[in-house]
């Protein structure tokens, strides 16, 4: 049994091969995770608008209420004020769409999508995207660069400071895709190898295997626990972490 | 295991215009008629809020001048009750006065009336003295004065008296 293979084979996108005159479509297990969740999320939450607006389903309405409460009021608004107000719909999605990709790989047949770091680029890319936008629109192209140099820093320090600070906003975006494919990507490999522990271990002796299936099923059912508070917690991160760089880029020095 | 970090920008891009896509339609569909219902509720609220503010500041004027009118009837009442205290005095020493006059008058009509009446007595009882005197005497004038007959004399009056 080769363990990095069958581990491989578990969090790994696996492309469909599908193409259209010679050109590569990609259409892979994530990518069609990722389409299936936001179909669901797009039916889900204009039903439930629907609903919220003609003040029909009372608890459909109190959820979501309570939810875009706690992005604007817990993440966007402490951390953006009231120029963070437009870009809610942007936060709102992102919060959303993140926890149902991570939640997506607990249900059977299905994959985790954000262990997948192009997946996860994508979102720091559009992420950084809106931190960019945010500076340009409301400080303008030469507002937005002053900003990256604090206000009574020395001129000579200036050409030293201003690409350590470019760098810094970078990297931070990088870090934003990193931190959410590292942790996603190491939950399920952590869940993956402990299922495998009973087969290497029954390989070597029946016995033993029917031994470390308790403690192997006991430590999986903990550690899928965890991956749902990590689902969770990762999206707030994410969410939160773009909420407070788009802040420090709005809310200069 | 090294594809690990391979990004397939394929990927890439169609989970960024997936991505972008998603959230343009959610706003349209969702968020967009959510937050605008949200805050017309929460202008509602605030606007209730207001009006609930307005209406507390009013009965707190309202109380603030019944308070004060009350405290104005109150004392108006404390005046009233006292006067019309002082009146009861004024009127019970009045009465009183009168009554005292009234019974001395009384007093002195019956004081004088008894004197009067002890006068008449008196009168009376000088002239029916001085009848039994002129009748005594009349006796005695016309029997011998002997010391016998004298006592039984002036039992004869007396018994006659009393008869009258």
């Amino acid at each position: 049994m080769d363990v990095a293979e069958t581990i491989s084979h578990h969090i790994l996108d696996h492309d469909w091969g599908v193409t259209l005159g010679g050109f590569r479509i990609p259409v892979t297990t994530h990518s069609v995770t990722i389409f299936a969740v936001s179909i669901l999320l797009l039916l889900t939450l204009s039903w439930a608008a629907r609903k919220h607006t003609s003040r029909g389903g009372k608890l459909v309405s109190v959820l979501v209420e309570e939810y875009v409460s706690f992005i604007r009021g817990g993440i966007v608004i402490p951390n953006m004020g009231k120029e963070g107000y437009g870009m809610l719909p942007y936060f709102c999605t992102l919060f959303l769409f993140i926890l149902s990709v991570n939640l997506a790989g607990m249900i059977p047949e299905m994959k985790t999508a954000t262990s997948n770091i192009s997946v996860t680029a994508a979102l720091a890319l559009c992420s950084g995207a809106l931190i960019v936008f945010s500076g340009l629109k409301y400080h303008g192209f030469v507002g937005f660069l002053k900003g990256f140099v604090p206000s009574g820093t020395p001129a000579w320090l200036v050409p030293l400071l201003f690409p350590l600070e470019v760098i810094s906003l970078v990297i931070k975006v990088c870090v934003l895709a990193i931190r959410l494919f590292a942790n996603m990507l190491s939950g399920h490999m952590v869940l993956i190898c402990l299922l495998l522990i009973i087969f290497i271990v029954g390989e070597m002796s029946k016995a033993a295997g029917v031994g470390a299936l308790v403690p192997a099923m006991a430590l999986e059912i903990f550690m899928t626990c965890l991956e749902l508070l990590v689902a969770f917690l990762q999206a707030y991160v994410f969410t939160l972490l773009t909420a407070i760089f788009a802040g420090s880029v709005i809310h200069t020095h | 295991m090294e594809n690990l970090l391979k990004p397939d920008f394929g990927v890439l891009l169609l989970t960024v215009c997936n991505f972008l896509l998603l959230v343009f339609l959610l706003k349209k569909f969702a968020w967009g008629p959510i937050l605008g219902a949200l805050e017309k509720r929460e202008a509602q609220i605030e606007s209730d809020k207001q009006t609930a503010a307005d209406a507390r500041k009013s009965a707190e004027e309202l109380k603030k001048e019944l308070d004060e009118r009350l405290a104005q009837i109150s004392n108006e009442a404390a005046q009233k009750m006292a006067a019309a205290v002082k009146a009861g005095e004024t009127q019970k020493e009045q009465l009183l006065a009168q009554a005292k006059e009234q019974a001395e008058r009384l007093l002195s009509q019956a004081t004088q009336q008894i004197e009067a009446e002890k006068n008449k007595a008196l009168a009376d009882v000088r002239s029916e003295i001085a009848s039994i005197s002129m009748l005594a005497a009349s006796r005695v004038v016309e029997q011998d004065l002997q010391a016998d007959n004298a006592d039984k004399i002036v039992a004869q009056v007396l018994e006659e008296v009393q008869k009258k």
